[in-house]
């Protein structure tokens, strides 16, 4: 596998981010929202519970909307495969000196890097509202950040070649966005969704944004205590990572061949 | 008015088409009451937030879908089929009074299964209280289709009405009761945020939340006024009129 050519292909999806440059700027204005207005009220109206588990739910909710934001805008990368299958860009991609495995492994890293490179400024924002109180923690944290953007990246594309319509990945993609974040530990601590129903606290368990949220947190200092240790975290995103890099790229490299996708 | 109600129906017509989409936005509404809101009120004593919230939702639902309209002429303008609409045997101000009316009829049909959830979780109100609920909700849901298209036809192309549409989303849902009580929203003040605690208090979304509280939870908690009803009432001629004519205003020059 030609490391340079890997490269070609990251550099394209990198390039062809550019594109979302409206969409971007929404999502920047839905995060400046989601912090300097929904997170400071709610920070009001949950004070005495956010006393009870000893941490600050306005820094709490800033680490998650990081997490959210990261996790929305790596799922884009299907959008991109959808308007290349309508607009017979995939013909053009398969007839470039380029592996399909070097295609698509490609796809997979230039979404997730994409979107991290997107989440970096903001980063920089929220490390400085959140502070650090342990370099070498945030380093172990932004390690798995990256797993955690690469593995949704395989998820989006694994969607997105298992559909034949960009309207039902669409709809697919909302209904899943709604249900994957609200069963996480994004915007509300463990403890309260177990007190509200154990069933959703035992999703929470297995949902990689509950392990890249706490991550993060764990990494800026925001949460001292996890529920589950470090270690742990960094496994289900590595599993997540791989399960998804490999599964999206045995299923797009099987849709490539023989004009499937159309 | 037979001329208007063509041009709602065919709105209709329209709106059932993205079925699947309408679907999967009450799915994620009901994933908010249902999950978000739930574990919410284990976070708070201040209210209970499942039952706060479930009246905000409806109104949420209702915004949205009276927004969609925006959408659908905006890419009208973009595909230029304006010209066959312009091209019917109707007035151009029945056509934009019936694009309006049906924008804000396409958000009382989605928010319909909203609102009986609410009825279902709190209360029924009586007979007079539904009416005047129904009643605020439509002139709500005309004012926000006036909004939309206000911003569709002025806007040239779809991304600067996506990036218009979400910044005024996020000041009407952010900057109201719908998902905190104004209360609690006084707290930007002190984070020098002033005008947007005095856009909460006049913001037409708190007026709607607030009047179904009224009616759905306690009395003494949430008191009705009839000022809730004006506000909604000013807001919605203000943009139904607006829309109207810049509508048919720019139509025309297109």
């Amino acid at each position: 596998m030609g490391l340079k050519k890997l490269w070609l292909v990251i550099e394209r999806d990198l390039r062809m981010f550019i594109q979302y440059k409206f969409l971007l700027i929404m999502r920047a204005i839905w995060f400046v929202a989601q912090v300097a207005l929904f997170g400071l009220v709610v920070n009001k109206l949950v004070e005495t519970a956010a006393a009870e588990v000893g941490i600050s739910y306005f820094h709490y909710y800033v680490a998650g909307v990081t997490i959210i934001t990261l996790y929305s805008t790596t799922m884009f990368i299907g959008y991109d495969i959808f308007e290349e299958a309508e607009h017979g860009v995939f013909e053009y991609l398969l007839t470039l000196p380029v592996s399909r495995r070097e295609l698509v492994l490609g796809r997979s890293i230039g979404g997730g890097l994409r979107s991290f490179i997107y989440v970096g400024p903001l980063l920089v924002v929220v490390l400085s509202i959140l502070g650090v109180l342990n370099p070498l923690h945030l380093l172990v944290a932004l390690a798995a950040l990256f797993l955690f953007a690469f593995g949704v990246s395989g998820m989006s594309i694994t969607i997105a070649v298992a559909m034949k319509s960009g309207d039902k990945y669409d709809i697919l993609i909302g209904v899943l966005d709604a249900l994957i974040v609200r069963l996480s530990t994004t915007m509300y601590p463990q403890l309260y969704m177990q007190r509200a129903m154990p069933a959703y606290a035992a999703i929470a368990n297995f949902n990689p944004l509950t392990y890249a949220a706490d991550l993060f947190r764990w990494g800026t200092g925001v949460e001292s205590a996890l529920q589950f240790s470090p270690l742990v975290g960094v496994l289900g995103l590595f599993i997540f990572f791989f399960a998804f890099t490999f599964v999206g790229v045995v299923f797009y490299e099987r849709r490539l061949e023989g004009g499937s996708w159309q | 008015m037979k001329a208007i109600l063509h041009v709602i129906e065919y709105d209709f017509t329209n709106f059932f088409r993205f079925r699947w989409f309408i679907a999967a936005l009450i799915t994620m509404n009901l994933a908010d009451l249902f999950i978000s809101a739930v574990v919410f009120t284990q976070m708070t004593s201040l209210v209970n937030y499942f039952k706060f919230f479930a009246p905000g939702l409806a109104v949420v639902g209702l915004f949205a879908s009276a927004f969609m309209i925006g959408r659908e002429i905006n890419m009208e303008v973009r595909r230029e089929i304006h010209h066959y609409l312009l091209s019917l045997p109707m007035t151009r101000r029945e056509l934009a009074i019936g694009r309006v009316l049906a924008g804000g009829l396409r958000g009382m049909l989605y928010m319909t299964p909203l609102l009986i959830t609410n009825f279902i979780v709190l209360r029924f109100p009586t007979p007079p209280q539904l009416l005047l609920i129904l009643l605020t909700l439509l002139l709500l849901a005309i004012g926000i289709s006036g909004v939309s298209i206000s911003i569709a036809v002025s806007t040239t192309s779809f991304e600067k009405f996506v990036t218009a549409r979400g910044v005024v989303y996020y000041m009407f849902f952010f900057c109201s009761s719908v998902f905190y009580p104004l209360s609690v929203i006084q707290v930007l003040a002190t984070k020098g945020l002033e005008p947007l605690v005095a856009f909460a208090q006049i913001n037409p979304l708190t007026s709607g939340s607030d009047l179904i509280r009224s009616f759905l939870l306690d009395p003494n908690e949430y008191v009705f006024s009839p000022l809730m009803i004006l506000n909604v009432a000013v807001f919605s001629v203000m943009f139904a009129f607006l829309a109207t004519f810049a509508y048919a205003k720019i139509l025309q020059r297109h």
